[in-house]
C-alpha cells in the first residue's frame, strides 16, 4: 500500500538515480561506446539484457488488458488504466535504453526507408510500434472520461494541459463511456495475437541463430513468452497491491503468477536437460556457465532462491496473505532481470572458433564481459526515468480514477 | 617469355594470381566470383596477414578483418600446431545479411558480403548472428589514445593520430569522415576481399603479403583461375560446414 511518505522516497530515490545516472548518459552522449565494456565477442551486454527485461514487462498489462477488455473478466476491471499506463511506461524505457545500445540512433529512420522483411529484429521493432499503436489510444480512451472530468475543475493544476487532452470537450455521457470501450474492446483484440508475436518475437530472434546453440531452437520464443508473462505478471500484482490494494485482486493474481513461475522453472529445467543430454561442446559450456561460472550467485541466490524458492514458498503457504503475495511477487520482478542476463550472456560468452581468444589481444576481443560502471550508470538513469514517469504519472494523470468502477463499463 | 616461364620449375602463385585476376576484371563484373583459398599446410603462422590488412584498412584497436587461429592437434608426443587464418567467409548463404534489419549488409553478384557503412544502424545483430565471429564492431578507438597531447604539428596525440589513424582508409573505394566523426565509427565492420584493391587491379592485402603463398585469390568460376584449381582439391574443406553458410573461403588440410 503506498502512502504519502513511500510515494516522497520513491521519487527522491528516482531523482537521486537520475542525478547519479547523468554521469554515465553523459559518457554515452558525448563518446559514443568508447567507455562501454562490451566488445564484439560479447556485442550485447547490459543494456540488451534490460531492454529484454522491460519488453517482459509490458507482458503484465497484456494479461489484464486481454482479460478485462477482450474477455470481459470484470475482476481485474480496475486494473485496466494502471496495466495500460505501466505498460507504455516500461515500452519507454526499453525504447530509451535500446536506442542507446545503437551505434548510430539517429539512423532509426532506416526502418522505414530500407527494411529488411527477413530479420526478426526487423519484426521485432514493428511489432514494438505495433503495441504503441495499440497501447496509446488504449490509455487515452480509458482515461478521456476522467480526462474531461478534470479538464473541468478550475482549482486543478494543469487545468489547460487537460483540456487540450480532450480537445476542448467539457461533456462525457453515457454514449461515449460505451464507445469509447467499444474502441478499447477492439483494440484489445487486436492486441491478442499481436502480443503473443510480439513477445514470442524477443524469442525468435535469438531462436534462428543457428551458430548459439543455448538459444537455437523452436522452444525458446516460447520460453520467451513465459518469462514475458512471469516477470509482467509479478510487476502488475506488485502495482496492484501498491494502488489498489484488495484481497480479491491481489490474490488471484498471485495465484496466476505461481503457475506461471512453475511453467518457467520446468520450462527452464528442461533446457538444462537437453543442453546437458546432447553434449553438444559449446551448449553445456555456456549453461555450465550459467550455473558454475564466475556468476553461479546470480543463478543459484538471484534467481533460483530469491526470485524462485522463496517467491513460491510463500505464494503456495500465505495465498490468502496479500502482503505476503505482493511481496513474492516484488522479488520475482526484482531478481528477474538477473533470468534476463543469465540468458543473453553466457552464449556470447562462449568463444565460436577454438583458438579466437589467442588471435589478436583487444579488450573488446575478449567473452569475460562485466558490465562496467557507465553502463551501470546509464541503466539506472532509464530505470530512474521510469520510476519517475510511472509515479508522476500515476499522480498528475487519472489513471487511478478511471480505474474505479471500471468494471460497470466493461 | 612462355618459354621463360616453362623452365621455371614453379610459377610464383602471386603472379599466376595477378594474371587471374587481370583476366577476371576484363569479364562482366556480375559473371565475376570471388572465392579463396588457404592453405593450412603452407601457413606458418606469422600474422602478416593481419597486420597488412589493419595497415590496408586502418583499422582501429577492437577491429579486426583477418585472425591467425592458432590449434594445437594431438597428445603429446604427437602434437603439431596449426594455423587457420580467417578473414569474413563471404558466405554464399550468410546468417549476417539475414540478420540485419534495415539491409546494410549484402552480398553483391560478385559473391562478396558487404556493408554500407552510411545504412547501418549499428545494433549488432550481424556481429551475433556470423558463427565465424568475423565481424567487429567499431567502438571509436584509438591507437594514439594514450598518447599525451602536446601543442605543435610533430609531436603529441593529434600530430600523431594526423599522420596515420585520424584519416580512414578509402574502404570500398569511398572517402570516409576525419575519423570520430560519423561512420565507421560505430558500424559493424568486415573484410571485403580488398574491393577498393581489386577495382584497381591488385590482390587483396592478404594475400600479397602470405610469405608462404598460403592465400590464394581469384574468380572461382574461372576454371583457368588457380583459386578455381585449388577448390577442386581432394584436401579442400571449409568451416562449420554443417551450418549451411556456403563459405566462399575454402581451405586445405
Amino acid at each position: 500500500m503506498l502512502n504519502e511518505r513511500h510515494f516522497r522516497y520513491i521519487i527522491i530515490l528516482a531523482v537521486c538515480g537520475l542525478i547519479i545516472g547523468t554521469w554515465g548518459m553523459g559518457a554515452r552522449l558525448l563518446y559514443g561506446h568508447k567507455y562501454m565494456d562490451y566488445g564484439s565477442f560479447v556485442p550485447w551486454g547490459l543494456w540488451v539484457a534490460f531492454d529484454l527485461f522491460f519488453l517482459g514487462l509490458t507482458a503484465g498489462a497484456y494479461i489484464v488488458t486481454v482479460l478485462v477488455y477482450g474477455f470481459r473478466v470484470k475482476l481485474f476491471a480496475a486494473l485496466g488504466p494502471l496495466s495500460v499506463f505501466a505498460l507504455l511506461v516500461t515500452l519507454l524505457c526499453e525504447g530509451i535504453i535500446i536506442s542507446l545500445d545503437l551505434g548510430h540512433p539517429l539512423r532509426i529512420y532506416r526502418f522505414l526507408l530500407t527494411p529488411n522483411f527477413g530479420s526478426m529484429l526487423f519484426w521485432l521493432v514493428a511489432f514494438i510500434v505495433a503495441m504503441w499503436a495499440i497501447y496509446l489510444p488504449t490509455f487515452y480512451l480509458l482515461l478521456r472520461e476522467q480526462l474531461v472530468v478534470w479538464s473541468r475543475d478550475e482549482k486543478r493544476p494543469g487545468q489547460k494541459f487537460f483540456r487540450f487532452l480532450v480537445g476542448g470537450r467539457t461533456a462525457y455521457g453515457e454514449e461515449d463511456r460505451a464507445r469509447d470501450h467499444r474502441r478499447v474492446r477492439v483494440l484489445s483484440y487486436i492486441s491478442m495475437p499481436i502480443g503473443l508475436l510480439f513477445f514470442g518475437m524477443h524469442g525468435a530472434l535469438f531462436a534462428i541463430l543457428l551458430n548459439r546453440p543455448l538459444w537455437n531452437g523452436a522452444m525458446t520464443p516460447f520460453l520467451f513468452i513465459m518469462a514475458a508473462l512471469l516477470s509482467g505478471g509479478a510487476l502488475i500484482t506488485f502495482l496492484t497491491y501498491l494502488f489498489h490494494p484488495r484481497d480479491d485482486l491481489v490474490q488471484p493474481l498471485g495465484r496466476i503468477v505461481l503457475g506461471l513461475l512453475a511453467t518457467f522453472l520446468f520450462l527452464e529445467a528442461l533446457q538444462f536437460f537437453v543442453g546437458y543430454q546432447s553434449q553438444v561442446p559449446n551448449f553445456v559450456t555456456s549453461l555450465n556457465l550459467i550455473a558454475f561460472g564466475p556468476f553461479w550467485w546470480a543463478f543459484w541466490i538471484l534467481h533460483l532462491l530469491i526470485g524462485s524458492a522463496i517467491p513460491m514458498y510463500i505464494l503456495i503457504t500465505q495465498p490468502r496473505n496479500t502482503r505476503a503475495v505482493a511481496w513474492a511477487c516484488f522479488l520475482v520482478l526484482i531478481t528477474f532481470f538477473a533470468v534476463r542476463l543469465n540468458y543473453l550472456i553466457p552464449d556470447l560468452a562462449v568463444y565460436k572458433l577454438e583458438g579466437l581468444q589467442n588471435t589478436f589481444y583487444s579488450h573488446r576481443l575478449r567473452t569475460d564481459y562485466v558490465p562496467n560502471i557507465n553502463e551501470w550508470l546509464v541503466s539506472i538513469w532509464v530505470l530512474s526515468l521510469g520510476l519517475l514517469t510511472f509515479f508522476l504519472g500515476m499522480r498528475w494523470l487519472p489513471v487511478e480514477a478511471a480505474g474505479i468502477e471500471e468494471e460497470e463499463h466493461v | 617469355m612462355a618459354l621463360a616461364a616453362k623452365e621455371l620449375p614453379q610459377e610464383d602463385a602471386l603472379v599466376r594470381m595477378q594474371r587471374d585476376l587481370k583476366r577476371a576484371l576484363q569479364k562482366k563484373p556480375q559473371d565475376i566470383k570471388w572465392g579463396m583459398v588457404i592453405d593450412i599446410a603452407k601457413c606458418i603462422g606469422c600474422h602478416a596477414c593481419t597486420i597488412a590488412c589493419v595497415a590496408e584498412n586502418k583499422l582501429p584497436p577492437g577491429v579486426v578483418y583477418r585472425v591467425v587461429l592458432e590449434e594445437e592437434v594431438g597428445h603429446y608426443p604427437a602434437v603439431s600446431r596449426r594455423f587457420v587464418p580467417r578473414p569474413c567467409l563471404h558466405c554464399q548463404n550468410p546468417p549476417c545479411t539475414k540478420a540485419c534489419p534495415v539491409t546494410a549488409t549484402w552480398k553483391t553478384a560478385q559473391g562478396v558480403v558487404i556493408v554500407d557503412y552510411n545504412r547501418c544502424i549499428g545494433c549488432r545483430y550481424c556481429l551475433v548472428a556470423c558463427p565465424y565471429s568475423a565481424r567487429t564492431s567499431d567502438f571509436a578507438e584509438w591507437y594514439t589514445g594514450g598518447t599525451p597531447d602536446l601543442g605543435g604539428k610533430l609531436v603529441g596525440r593529434k600530430a600523431a593520430a594526423n599522420g596515420y589513424e585520424a584519416h580512414p582508409a578509402a574502404e570500398y573505394g569511398q572517402k570516409w569522415p576525419e575519423r570520430d566523426h560519423d561512420s565507421p565509427v560505430g558500424n559493424a565492420r568486415k573484410c571485403h576481399f580488398c574491393l577498393h584493391r581489386l577495382k584497381v587491379g591488385m590482390l587483396p592485402a592478404c594475400t600479397t603479403t602470405c610469405i608462404g603463398r598460403a592465400t590464394i585469390f581469384g574468380d572461382r568460376s574461372d576454371p583457368q583461375s588457380l583459386v578455381y584449381e585449388m577448390i577442386g582439391s581432394p584436401r579442400v574443406f571449409r568451416l562449420k560446414e554443417e551450418l549451411g553458410t556456403l563459405p566462399a573461403v575454402y581451405y586445405l588440410k
